[in-house]
């Protein structure tokens, strides 16, 4: 079963780079890894295919939409904010449930940010800020995430362990990356992007990092 | 521990923000709140009535209170930012700053009652009464931005530059615009008081406003609202640079300089009348504590005690409903025709001065305090929401935010909230200055004692009324600053 | 492009201006007087500019009106020489001539001489008219006039202490200054508040042009008589306008008797007065506190 199906549909937004000629079907339980240099036109492609999709999406923008002074529960709780009555919501603001903040911790838990549940986001580190991120997206219960290079601020070793844990936990998982041995790893599949054209889709089976040197000027 | 008293135990805004609330509890518990006329809604269905029916030709020499509004406004604003300017170069010492902070602590119409005294009804009253205070409030704010202004270039200023070269060459270029946008602003202001001072006898459009209100003659109170909104809202089509002098000259030319101004009054009044009577009854010190004793019992106390306790109310009402305004102009809340329509209800608002509304809804309402408390949160509630409003233009929401009330509570109202209690805490000071006003609107502030006083001519109580409503407000102004440093709460340059 | 718009807001200006500078370019040697607002302020300008046109063909130097907001206003211009003659109340009187030495009181209306003050309350308060004080009346809300009239603050006021022995605050359960006269009545007639204190010219005046509706307010007590409202004038004047100034000022006050100009006040002609007669007034002020 697809979720997404463009033929041809071009896209383009004011002061982005304009995609061309984009042929992209995306099935059920596909881990897609799109690479290309910055400008490639990776965040617009994701935009397109947010905008697309039949399915529900959670999203983690590379600029993270955080609300810095909310409490890392009160930000992975908004990624539950449509499946609560709005009079929930707001008493949430002020005294949350307990059923709730130990559904955000046990999020939290192995993103490794359960002690930091109730302190301000502007006093986190930009790691422990992805990570609330990842954990907003993780917490909203649809089951497509794309997110827009989403581990660029955690080690390599953590980078492995956000991005397996997404896929356990999300049926699709659509990401931006600019680490290409970690695209490699993660991803089924790798869409490959340059000057906004897509210039490699295919499956990353027995694929080498080198293979993908020709997506970057040298 | 629960996890709202954890969440509650890490902020020391949720803290502050809980005692202010408790406080204007209290407050409000013991605050005379009665509707006192028996039939309000009538009374204003016919205030509306008058509104759509606008009479331009009801009031006695319209054109000569319209131009002299103008003119108390030019001169005076000229004044107050030539002076402040002045002021603000030598902010650097002690006395300056005192002398800004006691000028500005008093509210322009409790100035224009004393010079009432001291020049009567000539237009050095007008211009002074606004001039005065403002200077203060320009010269804090012009020394505020010389500040914030870019150091750099000074410190590249030869070493052996004068003190003045160093400031006409360096620090002023970069800091121009700053004031001129300000002294605009000031203008504005300028134009409201002007147009109040007419509360208290001086010829402008508040002469004529304060009558036909109390005589319930609304479609002329209409046409009198429409020609001042009319001159706010064009301000920034006549008010060029260019036409200043024009203007400066042409406000001097036509206020009637001829009245009769005597030394003799201004001595009397500064030598004699001001003096506490025991002093010049020769009762000694003894008359003296008596005579105090009576006027802080019967006046000061009670009176202290009204203005503190509409002030803070006011505040907190501010804040509530500064909160409730601001997303109806929000581009991340509504479409462009909710904005629209409250734009323009946001103009009108808080282009009415508090003294006015309060006015209007003591018609209304009778003498409680609730319609100070109205006119208060709605005329600061609009300024204050109207700078949010515009703020949440510059915000960036990620793609998938939630919509309607989610959006307002989780994405926006976290995002602002601080900048709104920046503006709010500014404000405090303001409010309470207002509050003391009411006063002679016949709320029992202050301002009730200080207005008294005038009637009875007794300049001596007056002046210590009015001096220790600048107490109480030098007091807040310092406990606002220590709030926002406590909270780290800034201002920017708009909100001042 | 500029200079056109800076020639026509100067010519404006000029246009605005003249008027205004031929009236103050001579201020200081017009003789010019003012009146307590003490009531219906509508075309106030206008009728009493009628006066001043009177005053200036009888005296033959040139009259101007200059109005003001309130009594304390009135008796400072007087004190500051701004004005020199004045329509005032009792006890703005008494204290504009404590300010000024050598002012005397000039001339008063026929009615002054006996002035009332009208107690009135609401109908919904079930107050009637009688002879005796209406002790009924605590614990009502009750508004003044003016915080300086003597009709609507000083003799109701000096009533209430002398039959309570306490101040209004304490006997009412809330008091009100309307500020004037006709708002007095506005605000009983409402309901706004229960009773009221007025001016006995201002009420029967009010009652002849049908703004009142006796449906709604009625009369709950008269005061005894008192010396009201008197034109005074500052003692100074003969030396600027001449030797017997004083008395062609008063002769022709007295001589008043178009009914048009007696509206403005409203009173049916003038008769002299003299400082002495407002001692009454006085005595009150300092025994309530008024007055130091």
């Amino acid at each position: 079963m697809h979720i997404l199906d463009l033929a041809g549909v071009p896209a383009g937004y004011v002061g982005r780079p304009v995609l061309q000629d984009i042929h992209l079907r995306i099935e059920t339980g596909e881990r897609i890894a799109i690479v290309g240099e910055s400008g490639a036109g990776k965040t617009t492609l994701l935009r397109l295919i947010r905008e697309h999709c039949t399915a529900p999406t959670a999203i983690i923008p590379q600029d993270l939409g955080l609300v810095q002074a909310l409490s890392v529960f009160h930000n992975v709780y908004m990624g539950q904010l449509h499946n609560r009555s709005t009079l929930h919501n707001l008493r949430t603001l002020f005294w949350p449930a307990v059923r709730d903040v130990d559904a955000v911790r046990s999020v939290l838990t192995p993103l490794r940010l359960p002690d930091e549940i109730f302190s301000a986001v502007r006093r986190l580190s930009g790691g422990q800020q992805q990570r609330t991120a990842v954990a907003r997206a993780l917490f909203n219960d649809a089951p497509v995430l794309i997110g827009d290079e989403p581990v660029s601020a955690v080690d390599d070793h953590q980078a492995r362990e956000v991005l397996s844990l997404a896929s356990t936990q999300k049926e699709t998982v659509i990401v931006a990356l600019h680490d290409r041995a970690l695209a490699l790893s993660f991803a089924d599949r790798i869409i490959g992007l340059k000057d906004g054209k897509v210039a490699l889709d295919t499956l990353t089976a027995g694929l080498q990092p080198g293979d993908l040197d020709g997506l970057y000027k040298s | 521990m629960s996890a709202a008293a954890r969440l509650y135990r890490r902020s020391p805004l949720a803290r502050t923000l809980f005692s202010f609330f408790t406080v204007a509890l209290v407050f409000l518990i013991f605050a005379d709140l009665e509707i006192a006329t028996v039939d309000p809604w009538d009374e204003f269905g016919r205030l509306l009535t008058g509104i759509v029916t606008p009479d331009f030709f009801a009031t006695e020499n319209l054109i000569s209170a319209l131009v002299n509004t103008l003119a108390f406004a030019f001169l005076g604003v000229a004044f107050g930012v030539g002076f402040g300017f002045l002021l603000a170069l030598g902010f650097h010492s002690r006395a300056v700053r005192t002398f800004c902070v006691v000028v500005r602590a008093v509210h322009e119409l409790f100035w224009a009652l004393i010079f009432l005294q001291l020049f009567g009804l000539s237009p050095l009253t007008g211009i002074l009464a606004i001039g005065i205070p403002y200077a203060g409030i320009v010269a804090k704010v012009f020394a505020e931005i010389l500040e914030e202004a870019d150091g750099r270039a000074v410190d590249a200023a030869p070493s052996g530059a004068s003190r003045l070269s160093t400031l006409l060459f360096v620090r002023l270029p970069d800091v121009w615009s700053h004031f001129r946008t300000y002294a605009l602003y000031r203008l504005e202001c300028g134009l409201r008081s002007s147009a109040v001072l007419g509360f208290v006898g001086l010829p402008t459009l508040g002469f004529h406003l304060e009558t036909a209100f109390r005589q319930g003659r609304y479609s002329e109170v209409s046409a009198l609202l429409i020609l001042f909104y009319v001159i706010i809202a064009s301000q920034r089509l006549w008010a060029r640079r260019q036409l200043v002098p024009v203007y400066l000259i042409g406000a001097a030319l036509v206020l009637p300089w001829a009245t009769h101004i005597s030394g003799a009054n201004i001595t009397r009044f500064l030598t004699i009348d001001i003096v506490p009577f025991p002093l010049r009854n020769g009762d000694g010190i003894s008359g003296l504590i008596d005579w105090l004793w009576l006027l802080i019992s019967t006046q000061a106390l009670p009176g202290s005690i009204a203005t503190i306790q509409l002030t803070m109310i006011a505040l907190v009402a501010t804040g509530f409903l500064s909160a409730l305004m601001f997303p109806f102009i929000s581009p991340q809340m509504f479409g462009r025709p909710v904005r629209g329509i409250s734009h323009f209800a946001l103009v009108v608002i808080r282009s009415t001065p508090e003294y006015i509304l309060a006015f209007v809804f003591l018609q209304l309402w009778g003498p409680s305090m609730l319609p100070a408390i109205v006119a208060l949160a709605l005329h600061n509630g609009a300024i204050i929401g109207h700078l949010i409003g515009r703020h949440t233009e510059t915000l960036a929401l990620r793609a998938d935010a939630p919509t309607g009330l989610n959006r307002y509570a989780y994405e926006l109202l976290p995002r602002v909230y601080r900048n709104l209690l920046a503006l709010l805490f500014y404000r405090w000071e303001v409010i309470m200055r207002e509050t003391a006003i009411l006063g002679i609107l016949g709320i029992a502030t202050l301002g009730f004692y200080v207005d008294s006083a005038f009637a009875e001519l007794r300049f001596d109580r007056a002046i210590f009324l009015i001096a220790l409503t600048a107490v109480l407000n030098i007091a807040i102004d310092v406990t606002s600053r220590r709030v926002r440093a406590y909270l780290r709460l800034r201002t920017t340059l708009e909100g001042r | 492009m500029h200079i056109r718009v800076i020639g026509i807001v100067l010519a404006a200006f000029v246009f605005f201006a003249a008027p205004f500078n031929a009236i103050s370019a001579n201020a200081q040697d017009s003789f010019v007087f003012t009146a307590i607002p003490d009531q219906d302020e509508t075309r106030l300008r206008t009728r009493f500019e009628k006066v001043a046109r009177y005053l200036s063909e009888t005296l033959e130097i040139d009259v101007q009106y200059v109005p003001v907001k309130s009594y304390a206003a009135a008796v400072t211009a007087f004190r500051n020489d701004q004005v020199q003659l004045a329509w005032f109340g009792g006890l703005s009187g008494v204290q504009a001539r404590r300010a000024v030495e050598g002012s005397e009181a000039l001339a008063q209306g026929a009615e002054d001489q006996e002035f009332v003050t009208y107690f009135i309350a609401h109908a919904s308060t079930g107050l009637t008219e009688s002879p005796d004080f209406p002790k009924s009346i605590a614990g009502k809300t009750f508004t003044f006039g003016s915080k300086g009239s003597t009709s609507g603050r000083l003799m109701p006021e000096f009533h209430v202490r002398n039959h309570f022995g306490k101040s209004p605050d304490d006997v009412f359960s809330r008091v009100g200054f309307s500020g004037d006269h006709s708002r007095t009545i506005a605000l009983v007639q409402s309901g706004a508040f229960e009773v009221g204190a007025v001016n006995f010219a201002v009420w029967e005046n009010e009652l002849r042009d049908g703004r009142i509706d006796p449906e709604k307010v009625r009369i709950i007590w008269r005061t005894p008589t008192y010396p009201d409202y008197q034109w005074s004038i500052r003692g100074d004047v003969n030396r600027k306008f001449g030797p017997e100034f004083v008395e062609r000022v008063r002769t022709a006050l007295l001589a008043i008797d178009d009914p048009e100009l007696l509206k403005a006040f409203p009173r049916s002609r003038f008769i002299p007065a003299t400082n002495e007669d407002y001692t009454p007034i006085l005595r009150v002020g300092k025994d309530i506190g008024l007055i130091d």
